[in-house]
């Protein structure tokens, strides 16, 4: 049974045309159109590394826990402090980061572009505050749904989660070269 | 935005099926508890399918699948079951005029007239009295059969069917009303409602897990002391352990009245006494401390207090449900402070 259904979405994959089961056996058992490859969101989360090599059939899935979220001008997504609950991924529009109280901007987000990855695998507080500047659509990825996928389906929660620690990885060394190359030049500017 | 919403109109389609039969039901009466048992199965149920889905099966066909297996298992139960079950009752209504039953009530009765006659009950009669609730268990029995099995078999065709389309759908049902929230909201709501899931989660299935073992094992004792209606005092003492404090001196006394009607002796009541008691450490002390996460700090007397209420307003269901029911209030309100205090909402 779990490889004939298996099999089902990958040939529905490929063929999308091909192999599609009966209406009512969709609408009775749940087959919906996206989890045969059909993903709405495909150009956005394609190029996000920690969906990446996934097949059409995983990002449906990953479409389903998605929540899109649309934010206008100067609205806050989240505040410093606030417990991290999961990442976003900025459909359209464009948002700040920002730190709290100095109102430092940190980095200035678009399409295509995500933040508050590190939440998905722990619940520390939010290091910035971030709010969108034009009406933004977001698409919010939460631990909380992370968790439950890794439960009913632990290959692809596996994928997602080793794909984030290589990110994460990746992050923390370029961070340490950051570190490494402040640190030359403050030594440096203390000798001068 | 209404266009590339996550949910269209037909994916909608069950949850407007839902509604539409959820109103029916309100209009006939008495639906409230046909909605609380198919949310409470379902949400109990829930890690069944998704332990399923985990292995591939579409979680559809993982719904269908365990909620065939539990139609099956009662059908099964019916068949093998009804007959013994309907046979015992009947049994059970001969055994009160029975000679061995007689002696045990007159006994009884020459106690309390020479024991409790300054309390004004020197003339009591325990004969009539035995016979009046023979004759009011006969007519419920009979009630039962003709009004209430086919009102009983319609809500068991309408709480699996609402539990199909809660266990299939429950995410969807979910996350269609976390996007009704505000933006600012959204994320101490979904923080919210994970906790609450989790902690409920576990004490819902840890006190229906109990429940179910108690339950065998009460039966398996009778079976063993040689009692009869062994499987009715099991379903019943299982049942009734879900009641916190009371449920298990309900769950001994129906054991104990027909112990003792059925054998004319006080000492078979006793093996019961003891037996329960043994039970009850084994419950409290083996599996309970196995079904990790039973409990959610409860003070006795709020369970008490929503024990009464519970029972006041839903009957027997009510009782059944007044622990988690409060459970869940103190989780909700307890969570929702802590969480609240972590946003910055001002």
């Amino acid at each position: 049974m779990a490889s004939r259904v298996r099999i089902l979405c990958d040939v529905d994959l490929r063929n999308p045309g091909e192999n599609a089961m009966p209406d009512f056996r969709a609408r009775v058992f749940g087959y919906h159109a996206k989890e045969r490859g059909e993903c709405r969101f495909l150009p956005v989360l394609e190029p996000i590394p920690i969906f990446k090599d996934l097949t059409n059939c995983e990002l449906a899935a990953i479409e389903r826990i998605l929540h899109q979220r649309e934010y206008s001008t100067d609205e806050v997504v989240f505040r410093q402090g606030e417990p991290g609950m999961g990442m976003y991924i900025i459909q359209s529009g464009k948002v700040i980061v920002m730190t709290e109280p100095e109102g430092v901007t940190l980095a200035e987000l678009g399409d295509g572009e995500f933040f508050g990855e590190a939440s998905l695998l722990s619940e520390a507080p939010r290091s910035a505050t971030v709010i969108a500047k034009a009406p933004t659509r977001l698409l919010g990825f939460f631990q909380s749904d992370l968790y439950a996928l890794i439960e009913r389906n632990p290959r692809l929660g596996l994928k997602i989660v080793i794909r984030l620690a290589m990110f994460l990885g990746e992050r923390l060394k370029s961070v340490n070269q950051q570190v490494r190359d402040l640190t030359e030049k403050l030594r440096q500017a203390k000798q001068g | 935005m209404a266009a590339d919403r996550p949910h269209g109109p037909k994916e909608l389609l069950p949850l407007a099926i839902l509604c539409v039969f959820v109103l029916l039901l309100l209009f006939r009466g008495g639906a409230e508890k046909i909605v609380f048992s198919a949310v409470l199965l379902s949400y109990i149920l829930t890690p069944v399918v998704s332990a399923l889905e985990s292995r591939g099966i579409g979680r559809g066909i993982a719904t269908f699948l365990v909620l065939g297996a539990i139609v099956g298992f009662i059908v099964m139960a019916g068949i093998f079951m009804v007959p013994t079950f309907l046979e015992q009752i009947r049994a059970l209504q001969s055994s009160v005029t029975s000679a061995k039953a007689s002696a045990s009530i007159q006994e009884i009765q020459e106690g309390i007239r020479a024991y409790l006659q300054p309390l004004g009950l020197g003339n009591i009669d325990l004969f009539e009295k035995a016979g009046n609730a023979k004759r009011q268990f006969g007519e419920r029995v009979f009630e039962f059969l003709v009004k209430d099995a086919l009102a009983l078999l319609v809500a068991g065709v309408a709480i699996l069917f609402m539990m199909f389309f809660l266990m299939k759908d429950g995410r969807d049902l979910k996350k269609g009303f976390i996007e009704l929230v505000p933006n600012r909201y959204f994320e101490f709501v979904m923080d919210l409602l994970y906790k609450m899931d989790v902690q409920l989660g576990n004490f819902l299935r840890c006190q229906f897990t109990d429940a179910l073992v108690f339950g065998i094992l009460s039966s398996l004792a009778m079976w063993i002391l040689g009692v009869p209606y062994f499987l009715f005092i099991g379903a019943f003492a299982g049942l009734a352990n879900l009641i916190p404090y009371v449920g298990p001196i309900a769950g001994v006394l129906p054991a104990f009245a027909l112990s003792v009607l059925n054998s004319g002796t006080f000492s078979s009541g006793l093996h019961v006494i003891i037996a329960f008691i043994i039970l009850k450490i084994i419950d409290d002390f083996l599996v309970q401390p196995f079904l990790i996460s039973r409990g959610i700090g409860l003070h006795p007397l709020y369970v008490l207090v929503a024990i009464l209420i519970g029972g006041g307003l839903f009957g027997i269901l009510g009782m059944l449900l007044a622990a988690p029911a409060a459970g869940f209030l103190k989780v909700a309100f307890r969570e929702s402070l802590v969480t609240y205090r972590k946003y910055r909402f001002s």
